[in-house]
């Protein structure tokens, strides 16, 4: 009785929120459940089986897509995380010429992921501009095949991906930075603390959340990374993503694709589950 | 008075180079795409390609304008996202308000659940969605691509508009009602008349969401490219200068919007907003 009457009065939100719940389960939830079925059933007798995961399991490649999603999110975390503090840090202050600077600072923002990808395969090319940089200082003799794969195209797909997203680390970091009071400053300015010390006892542990979190977020997307890494090192230096894009368009294969999805899923769920844990313990202070 | 150490010595003399060098490498990126898309072609496929372009051309963009490869995907591109965007914002402005009216507590629930949708990969949802699209005839549709766009924008656009909703103060429609309309009228005459600023921003974000995407538009795909994908397309084919003018032509809508609308780029929009 009580539900009915809770219907009744509440019929005009129901019905407003209705449509958005339906979608998100419908093509959100719904095929997630859907993959993960996928991945475990026998491609034709629909049977629950574990070969989709045996079988991707023991090829090379996702082996190496594995290790470099692992690689890449670490490498490209470290990049941003400092480059991201260090801007985060200036931009803090106050100067002459700030607005325009925080503007450049942001026009990556402004450049469609794939896009950031193409320009990024003009810069790494086997006759690029970074290539012609390290020759111009004599750093190198030889042009460096940057996409040919290894830890430099790891190296390469983690610049442009830093590149990318700094720019949100940066107003992620700088949002943390303004919540630190200045009194906290002026007291540690009239206690005589240098620089470096204001700084790693007083705004890197009061930032500490913000790092967290930006940490956290950031490492789910670079899980995720794909258009990138399509762009920039091809089949060459496949990530789980691609290779689960691989496994299905190229090898019309859904079953193993879902396999390698699910991992994936496994793996940001982990970390939602902590940037949940984190998220409920700031909620509580 | 204290004396100024090391640390701040260096930190005073060294943030404006500091600075200074990191604009001009977020910057360097899009000035080699333009370049790339007016240079003679020359000065870029040599060994040591020019860093500074003196001759100019428009050759790539003509070429690019007079192939009539660019039409089909252009409007692709253009009608998939300004149907998304305005399915979008019919379905998420009225469920938003209703979100942000709740108690805190579910509130906070909801929102975090609409956040974390947005985080599983795309990859494992494009690929059942695109199974059961090959069976519905729905490849290639822009119908599909606007099905498939919404999964990326409607979360997006609640979980902003949440946000919106919250700054108008309950009184107003509590007054509306007292008055003797209806909960509808009021929500139409007083609550969405207000929002509408808000409202806009996130069509315009949501509009450039659909105009990248770029992985559900690759699954869904058959032969009717978006522009993103034509873009791609002239990148594995090695066209530089194709692929460069494609991806100009792309990016200056985004960065145009992205410039003005800087300052609701808070950190409250970002995480899994403008990241494509």
């Amino acid at each position: 009785m009580a539900y009915v009457n809770f219907v009744k009065k509440y019929k005009l939100e129901i019905a407003m929120v209705l449509p958005l719940l339906l979608y998100i389960l419908g093509f959100t939830v719904y095929p997630i459940i859907q993959t993960i079925t996928l991945s475990f059933q026998d491609q034709y007798t629909k049977a629950f089986t574990l070969a989709n995961y045996k079988e991707i399991i023991g090829k090379t490649e996702f082996k190496n897509a594995f290790f470099n999603t692992i690689a890449l999110t670490f490498i490209s975390l470290t990049l941003e995380m400092t480059a991201g503090l260090v801007i985060a840090l200036i931009l803090k202050r106050n100067f002459r010429g700030k607005g325009l600077l925080r503007s450049l600072m942001l026009v990556p923002m402004g450049v469609p992921t794939l896009v950031s990808g193409v320009a990024m395969t003009y810069i790494f090319g086997l006759n690029g501009y970074f290539n012609e940089l390290l020759e111009k200082l004599h750093l190198i003799k030889l042009p460096v095949d940057w996409a040919s794969g290894g830890f430099k195209t790891l190296l390469m797909v983690s610049v442009a991906d830093m590149w990318k997203v700094t720019p949100l680390v940066i107003l992620l970091l700088l949002a943390g930075l303004e919540s630190i009071p200045d009194e906290v400053y002026e007291a540690s300015n009239i206690d005589g603390a240098t620089a470096w010390q204001t700084f790693k006892y007083v705004t890197l542990p009061l930032l500490k959340p913000s790092i967290t979190m930006a940490l956290i977020l950031r490492a789910i997307d670079a899980f995720r990374i794909f258009e990138l890494v399509l762009v920039l090192a091809g089949r060459a230096t496949p990530v789980i993503s691609t290779f689960a894009y691989d496994e299905y368009n190229n090898y019309a294969n859904a079953y193993t694709s879902a396999a390698a999805s699910t991992i994936l899923l496994l793996i940001i769920a982990v970390f939602i589950v902590s940037y949940l844990k984190i998220a409920g313990t700031k909620e509580e202070q | 008075m204290r004396k100024i150490d090391i640390s701040e010595k260096i930190s005073n003399t060294a943030y404006i180079p500091i600075a200074i060098i990191a604009a001009i490498l977020m910057i360097i990126p899009v000035y080699i795409l333009f370049i790339t898309s007016f240079a003679v072609p020359s000065d870029i496929l040599k060994p040591h390609p020019d860093f500074f372009i003196t001759r100019f051309t428009l050759d790539h963009w003509k070429d690019v304008f007079l192939s009539g490869n660019i039409w089909p995907p252009f409007k692709k591109s253009f009608v998939v996202a300004t149907m998304t965007t305005i399915i979008a914002i019919i379905i998420a402005a009225p469920a938003a308000y209703v979100i942000a009216r709740m108690p805190s507590k579910i509130k906070y629930a909801v929102v975090l659940s609409l956040f974390f949708t947005r985080m599983f990969p795309d990859v494992g949802i494009a690929l059942p969605i695109a199974v059961e699209f090959i069976k519905l005839n729905l490849m290639d549709t822009y119908l599909g691509l606007v099905m498939a766009h919404l999964i990326v924008n409607l979360p997006f656009a609640a979980w902003i508009l949440v946000g919106t909703f919250e700054t108008i103060p309950k009184d107003l429609e509590e007054a509306a009602l007292v008055d003797g309309t209806s909960k509808l009228t009021a929500l139409m005459r007083i609550i969405m008349p207000i929002a509408l600023p808000g409202i806009a921003v996130t069509a315009i974000f949501v509009w450039l969401n659909s105009w990248n995407e770029f992985t559900y538009a690759l699954y869904l795909t058959i032969s009717d490219r978006t522009l993103p994908l034509q873009t791609y397309y002239y990148v594995q084919r090695g066209g530089i200068f194709d692929s460069a003018t494609y991806a100009a032509i792309l990016t200056i809508p985004v960065m145009l919007v992205t410039f003005f609308l800087q300052k609701y780029m808070k950190s409250g929009y970002l995480a899994g907003a403008v990241k494509g």
